[in-house]
């Protein structure tokens, strides 16, 4: 385990008011907050940077962690020493239960479950807290149904008390119609709860690989077609890709750019099942030939057609 | 260590959450989610709110809420002014996206 200096990532002073880490906080916060950041770790920084923050804004422990950080540099292997908390009361049990899951094993080794604070709390019972992750699927996965591998950091108390962290590999079985954004919950795989206590949820954000095929909106899926001019004048019977496969789809005569064809029961799979959409989008074939030239040449003289005329331009 | 077997969850809003779940999910009192329902920042106009269930979109808005909340100590209805962008901006970037409009 790493040493981590708390300074060093909220980029403050030793000497800093807690006002000022307060302010450096926001400031990073409103950088890495996950709903707005374009930083490829964002999650992974406004993880630290709320632990920083947990520590250094509460005396208790910011007088405890500068003791020890004395002696350590960041990135240096650390170990906690024994007792190296003696002497400090860390109110509240040293911080939320809830946090452990998203602190890292160096906050938890210091003020987790295998602190002092968290020894002194015998013969109390406690559900494990709930955990989030996000899983990311194929639309095609929402039409089918799939079995995605998620791996997780779960924490493990072991025999001497310490909070240790473990990879966990879990198969999931993603039920055929989820919708982006619904949740998948798996009753006791969340974190571990204390005193033989039940362990928590473990809530499945469901998030579909960006397409540029298709925009999905509920249970409902909107794709764009590609049509000759003569099939959108003439009408015609086409075939093209969809989630569900290649279906076939009648595209009525005098059909323009933008004409939308519901296939009814065709979007995501559900109780109430969503519709396929399927815009025209009517594509000119280019005139880089003799003979293309000569039938635009034809169209321009024999049809008497001037679309800014018929829009009142 | 990879597990063989394979988990089946709840796919929540067939299987909606109470009000005590809810609150769990989030790591915050039932009483936080109550303010906020009443105040009108949450789970507005959800029909699941008068028999007090909520919805997948629900835990999603409230987690953000709490986050926005607690990351920049922010008033509840700033938060939720704050998330109602957020969300806003969500579904125009995904219209642009699908439009071939999208930097990303």
């Amino acid at each position: 385990m790493e040493f981590k200096d708390y300074y060093q990532v909220l980029g403050v002073e030793k000497t800093a008011t807690t006002e000022e880490i307060k302010k450096a906080y926001r400031k990073l916060a409103r950088q890495y907050h996950p709903d707005v950041s374009k930083e490829s770790e964002a999650e992974q920084r406004m993880q630290e940077i709320n632990e920083a923050k947990a520590v250094l804004t509460d005396p208790e422990k910011r007088l405890a962690y500068d003791q020890l950080g004395e002696r350590y540099r960041s990135g240096q292997d650390f170990q906690p020493p024994p007792d190296w908390d003696a002497g400090f009361e860390f109110s509240g049990g040293g911080f939320e239960e809830a946090d452990l899951g998203e602190f890292s094993d160096f906050f938890a080794n210091l003020f987790g479950r295998g602190g002092r604070a968290g020894r002194g709390s015998r013969g109390y019972q406690m559900r494990g807290e709930d955990r989030h992750a996000k899983i990311v699927i194929d639309l095609e996965d929402a039409y089918h149904g799939a079995t995605r591998a998620i791996t997780l950091q779960v924490p493990r108390v072991d025999a001497q008390g310490r909070v240790l962290s473990r990879e966990h590999t879990l198969n999931v079985r993603i039920p055929k119609g989820v919708k982006a954004g619904q949740h998948i919950r798996l009753a006791g795989q969340g974190g571990l709860g204390m005193g033989g206590g039940p362990a928590g949820d473990l809530f499945l954000e469901i998030h579909f690989t960006p397409d540029p095929r298709y925009r999905v909106e509920g249970r409902d899926v909107h794709q764009r077609v590609p049509v000759t001019p003569w099939e959108a004048a003439l009408g015609a019977s086409i075939e093209t890709p969809t989630p569900l496969g290649v279906v076939k789809v009648k595209v009525p005569a005098g059909s323009q750019s933008g004409r939308q064809l519901r296939l009814k029961g065709r979007g995501i799979p559900g109780p109430e099942p969503g519709d396929l959409y399927v815009e025209l989008e009517v594509v000119l074939p280019p005139a880089d030939t003799d003979r293309a030239r000569e039938l635009y040449e034809t169209m321009a003289r024999e049809l008497a057609f001037d679309p800014r005329r018929r829009r009142g331009g | 260590m990879a597990q063989r077997r394979i988990a089946s969850g709840e796919l929540i809003d067939e299987a909606t959450l109470t009000l005590e779940e809810l609150a769990r999910a989030c790591s915050v009192e039932v009483e936080w989610v109550v303010e906020r329902i009443e105040s009108g920042l949450l789970a507005d106009g959800s029909p699941y709110v008068t028999s007090w269930r909520f919805t997948s979109r629900d835990l999603t808005r409230a987690r953000r809420l709490c986050q926005l909340e607690r990351d920049f100590e922010a008033a509840p209805e700033l938060a939720a002014l704050a998330a109602d962008l957020i969300e806003e901006n969500q579904r125009l970037k995904e219209r642009l996206r699908v439009a071939g409009l999208s930097d990303d």
